[in-house]
């Protein structure tokens, strides 16, 4: 309370300039500290902008006589273009001119995705048997580490000789491939159980059973979960290389046929199809996973 | 007459030398340290003349003595590495002394007569706060599990609301503060209305305010429910402020040093018993007999 005759001191609301200053130091100090993120739409603009960049790279350039005179391989001839790509890709869906893609990319859909789910679910349950059961783990670790450290790339060729060249063999390669990187996880994930969680089960009664099932279970899924993009991939992966190897019908075997006929647009339109579906496969286990494990922090995807 | 259920001294003859020898000489005659308190109630627990040693032979606590009355929260401090969570780990059930025994009245063999709230995190992350609190009937028998649901249902809000976490019920633990997922551990060991409650240092992690709001929350709890509980702490205070007799550890191996009976009465306001005179000579006193077991600890190590 100010004394009487003495006025009340006036305080300004207006920021002074020192203070301004202050201000402005203040809040670039926090942008530093802060992650530096884009908001969505920037990030998207700028994709945008990148994939332009390089189709028009690559529509354009190619065109330039001098480029082609510098490098060779800048002929549409070995390295297609995106408007040749996208016109294979039309005549391979609608049929005109090409084979229809449609049943090469049902078999080797069918191969990836039966591939995977009977790796991922032997990879699962080997997972937690072993990683539930120490006498399990000692007699068979010798066996997988012997089996995991095998190129398995390099067993494709054993699997066709014995299946022939058919789907069976593509579904064989892809389970093969899935089963050691989701069993790798599995395992691990189910060794990460805290023992005092196990402990604290105990005391309230749980029987072995229960305590696999509704604990380790459950770090097992978590670290499958964080495998499965990658064990998608690599499971389309195996089965193409089956394809190509060995002969059978798939998308491997198209990308024979266009080598055979030195066909680059059809190649290239290939490739371009199976990225499609790698990323749809990877997007759904993405969506799987933020469904599954909404519980854990680390499982929605970014 | 009670039954008695031993936890067997099998071992007794195989207690290898804290030091490091690793002879097969029995340990020597155990020489009482505290007697068993002998009062009108008949001990939930009795712990005679117990003495652990790890598979590497390191003692961790050897011929301790005392009794668990029911009804009283008994605690146990001393020196860091005195055997203290050691002790609670073998009055559980967890552990088997490798000699004397640890007799528990048979009440404490039914699932979830006893129970434990771990220095670490036990919660399942994959349920909700109220999941997580009656979780202990996901290991009942089918029928048990629906034919008690409801009044489950109801004591598990009664605990929420007592602890103050009802409105996160619906919660996922990530979604909590670290005294909010220090308070569910412990309705969570509650739930189950165990005869014998363990708490092994169960706030160590949690600030010293929130730490005496949990104090008096859990004390209101555990004289409602007429628990019996061994809390193992090393903080002295909530020792004192909590319980009905605190036991002291001499340096490891760990064996009672002494015995100090608390008589604040049941009924006690944690946070203006801490100001009065009688607690704070008690603190005194006591922790006189700490820093002194601590010093000769630090000498060891040294």
């Amino acid at each position: 309370m100010t004394e009487l005759g003495t006025p009340a001191p006036v305080v300004s609301t207006v920021p002074t300039a020192a203070e301004r200053e202050a201000g402005k130091a203040r809040r670039r100090k926090q942008r530093q500290l802060q992650e530096k993120r884009l908001p969505t739409w920037k990030v998207r603009v700028w994709q945008l902008a990148l994939l332009a960049a390089i189709l028009s790279f690559w529509q354009w350039v190619p065109t330039i006589h001098a480029a082609r005179q510098v490098v060779s391989a800048l002929d549409p001839f070995f390295i297609s273009s995106p408007s040749l790509i996208v016109k294979t890709l039309r005549e391979l869906f609608t049929g005109h001119g090409e084979p229809s893609v449609w049943s090469y990319v049902w078999t080797t859909l069918r191969a990836t995705i039966f591939g995977c789910l009977i790796g991922i679910v032997t990879g699962i349950a080997m997972g937690l048997l072993l990683s539930t059961d120490v006498r399990f783990r000692q007699v068979l670790n010798p066996f997988i580490n012997a089996l995991n450290a095998a190129p398995k790339i390099a067993l494709i060729p054993i699997v066709i000789i014995i299946l022939g060249p058919s789907g069976a063999a593509s579904i064989v390669v892809s389970v093969m491939i899935v089963f050691f990187m989701v069993f790798f996880n599995a395992y691990m994930g189910g060794r990460s159980v805290p023992p005092e969680m196990l402990q604290n089960a105990r005391l309230m009664g749980a029987s072995s059973f229960a305590a696999m099932y509704q604990i380790r279970l459950r770090y097992v899924l978590v670290w499958t979960f964080a495998s499965l993009p990658n064990a998608v991939t690599y499971a389309l992966l195996g089965v193409v290389t089956a394809e190509i190897l060995g002969g059978g019908e798939g998308l491997g075997q198209l990308i024979v046929q266009a080598i055979g006929q030195v066909d680059a647009n059809l190649t290239f339109a290939v490739v371009v199809l199976l990225s499609i579906i790698g990323v749809a496969l990877v997007s759904a286990t993405e969506l799987l996973r933020g469904k599954v494990l909404h519980w854990w922090p680390g499982g929605a995807s970014e | 007459m009670t039954q008695w259920n031993t936890i067997s001294d099998t071992m007794s003859g195989m207690v290898r030398d804290a030091r490091g020898e690793n002879s097969d000489v029995p340990v020597e005659a155990p020489v009482p340290t505290a007697p068993p308190r002998r009062g009108a109630a008949t001990p939930l627990v009795s712990v005679r003349d117990v003495s652990f040693a790890y598979p590497n032979g390191v003692l961790a606590v050897t011929n301790v003595n005392f009794d668990v009355h029911p009804k009283g929260i008994t605690s146990i401090v001393g020196p860091s590495g005195c055997g203290k969570s050691t002790l609670l780990r073998l009055i559980s059930g967890l552990g088997v002394p490798t000699s004397g025994e640890v007799l528990r009245d048979e009440s404490l063999n039914r699932d979830s007569a006893v129970t434990m709230v771990f220095q670490t995190d036990t919660l399942f992350p994959w349920l909700t706060v109220e999941h997580n609190t009656e979780v202990y009937a996901r290991f009942l028998p089918m029928k048990q599990r629906r034919a008690e649901a409801a009044a489950r249902r109801q004591r598990t809000e009664h605990l929420l609301e007592m602890v103050g976490l009802s409105k996160f019920a619906k919660a996922f633990p990530y979604q909590l503060s670290g005294g909010m997922r220090r308070r569910l551990a412990f309705v969570s060991a509650v739930a189950s209305s165990p005869r014998l409650l363990l708490l092994d240092e169960p706030f160590a992690s949690v600030d010293e305010p929130t730490r005496i709001q949990i104090h008096q929350d859990i004390l209101r709890i555990i004289r409602e429910q007429e628990m019996t509980v061994v809390l193992v702490t090393h903080d002295l205070a909530e020792a004192i402020s909590l319980s009905d007799t605190v036991l002291i550890l001499t340096r490891g191996p760990g064996s009672v040093f002494k015995e100090h009976p608390i008589e604040f009465g049941i009924e006690r306001d944690v946070l203006t018993l801490r100001q009065g005179q009688e607690y704070l000579g008690l603190y005194g006193e006591l922790w006189e007999e700490l820093a002194l077991q601590i010093k000769l600890s630090k000498e060891q190590n040294d």
